[in-house]
């Protein structure tokens, strides 16, 4: 039976929408393994303390939900999707702090995984619905032109390149870009693209609604500064400029590029920066650093960290890169 | 460069190429992880050895050729007979040319930084460090996590 973690990032809504979202999980006819509220607030309370809390905590107990309450390291949001995607369970399921899921949405969205999908979002709804008139592609390249396919109501499965908001997504599979700054504006764009770049499907699906009670006050994205969004855009568009190619990050030593070398006749359309040049011709790891902020997705040595890795060294690079 | 090739290639006496040291470490440990015995193993072997590293490391034979690109070290692999290394570069670049050898390993593990093609020597997986994948400078440097030079000499053969 696969595991879903439930995760929900909030900051400054303790008493606004964010306990119709913990009301709204612990009443789905699917419920998830485990809850964990990433508490990214500036000055978080101890939320035991409070009695619709408390309420909330005997639930998920009684409902046999597994909780925890974590306090964030106030990096942004893309971090502690990052820590959600890395703690071993096979599905996440991303709940915003004012995004309030129908009780039917978990189920709905685990009805449509199978060893293809990636990710399945349902509509995101943000009253009063603004954009029916329009029929979505969800293709990267329209990004720009159309709205998100989820904000408007979902009738029939539609495979999409990327997702927006909340979703249910396959985890450990493919990395966050921890080299967003703190708005972490496009990480779930990067994120999904990812996924389906790495060859999985993504579902947009009718009959998983989630209302979006947007609330201006608060929320995970409440930095206003223009150079952030500047920053994350720019990543964005590096990202998609090299859709058509493998990037390749060699951020190490030299026995690894050269371990490397043995199966980059087999990588398709590679765009390689390395640190030796001489034994893999390419460009610096600095302008990777420029081009796609954190480097991490490529780092061979946190992969098989993360993977708990007992195979070969060439094996693992097989697994990062075909 | 492709003069000394050349010359190396018509020197046809088969030798023993030894990589006794891996690069330095940085932070604070000094010591790179190689076995502190390779004067003694040296000494018992009765062949040309050619020691391959590069500056600051210490000179044990009289041939030490320091910082040669990877094309010489390319042209001295086809000619000596093996190679003794530890855990560093030289092992995948002998394992790319088709050339096995002898690797001293201690506490990193053969079956993921390893080659099969080579004599992968570990003491035991006892030795090994729990996680393979931090930063080797912080694990702590022990000469008896490796096998004893006679084990060594015994695979030359």
């Amino acid at each position: 039976m696969a595991k879903i973690l439930c995760s929900v990032a909030t900051r400054g809504r303790y008493f606004t929408t964010l306990p119709l979202v913990l009301n709204a999980i612990i009443n789905q006819t699917r419920l998830p393994d485990k809850l964990i509220i990433f508490d990214d607030n500036d000055a978080p309370f101890d939320m035991r303390k409070e009695m619709i809390y408390q309420y909330f905590f005997q639930m998920l107990d009684i409902k046999g939900v597994k909780w925890e309450w974590l306090f964030a390291e106030k990096k942004g949001q893309n971090y502690i999707h990052q820590s959600a995607n890395t703690m071993g369970y096979d599905f996440v399921w991303r709940v915003d702090d004012d995004a309030i899921p129908e009780p039917n949405v978990l189920e709905t969205l685990f009805s449509h995984i199978n060893k293809f999908v990636g990710a399945v979002g349902g509509a995101i709804l943000t009253p009063p619905l603004k954009f029916e008139q329009f029929a979505p592609t969800g293709k990267i390249e329209n990004i720009d032109t159309e709205p998100n396919i989820q904000w408007s109501p979902i009738t029939f499965v539609k495979e999409v390149e990327h997702l927006h908001c909340s979703f249910l997504y396959r985890a450990g599979v493919h990395d966050y870009n921890l080299g967003l700054s703190r708005v972490a504006h496009r990480e779930e764009t990067l994120f999904t693209y990812g996924l389906f770049l790495k060859g999985y499907k993504l579902l947009a699906v009718p009959n998983a609604a989630i209302w979006h009670l947007r609330n201006f006050e608060g929320g995970i994205r409440s930095e206003n500064k223009e150079e952030m969004y500047h920053h994350d855009e720019q990543i964005f568009r590096n990202m998609v400029n090299f859709k058509d190619k493998t990037v390749v990050v060699l951020n190490s030593g030299l026995g690894d590029h050269l371990v490397f070398s043995k199966i980059l006749p087999e990588i398709k359309n590679p765009a390689i920066f390395t640190c030796y040049p001489e034994v893999v011709p390419g460009k610096s790891i600095a302008e990777a650093e420029s081009l796609f902020g954190n480097l991490d997705q490529w780092n061979i040595y946190k992969k098989m960290d993360e993977w708990k890795w007992k195979d070969s060294l060439e094996k693992a690079y097989r697994k990062l890169y075909l | 460069m492709e003069r000394l090739a050349r010359k190396s290639l018509s020197e046809v006496i088969p030798m023993i190429i030894i990589s006794p040291y891996s690069k330095k470490l940085e932070r604070e440990n000094p010591k790179s992880p190689s076995a502190s015995y390779w004067r003694e193993l040296i000494s018992r072997i009765d062949e040309p050895i050619i020691q391959i590293g590069i500056d600051g490391e210490e000179q044990l034979v009289s041939d030490f050729r320091k910082n040669l690109p990877i094309l010489e070290l390319k042209a001295l692999l086809k000619e000596c007979r093996t190679w003794i290394g530890c855990d560093s570069f030289f092992q995948h670049l002998a394992w790319l040319e088709g050339k096995p050898g002898i690797v001293l390993w201690s506490v990193s593990d053969p079956l993921i930084f390893g080659h099969s093609e080579n004599i992968n020597l570990l003491k035991n997986r006892d030795v090994l460090v729990d996680n393979q994948f931090l930063w080797w400078c912080f694990v702590e440097h022990k000469d008896e996590r490796f096998v004893t030079p006679d084990v060594v000499l015994e695979n030359i053969k």
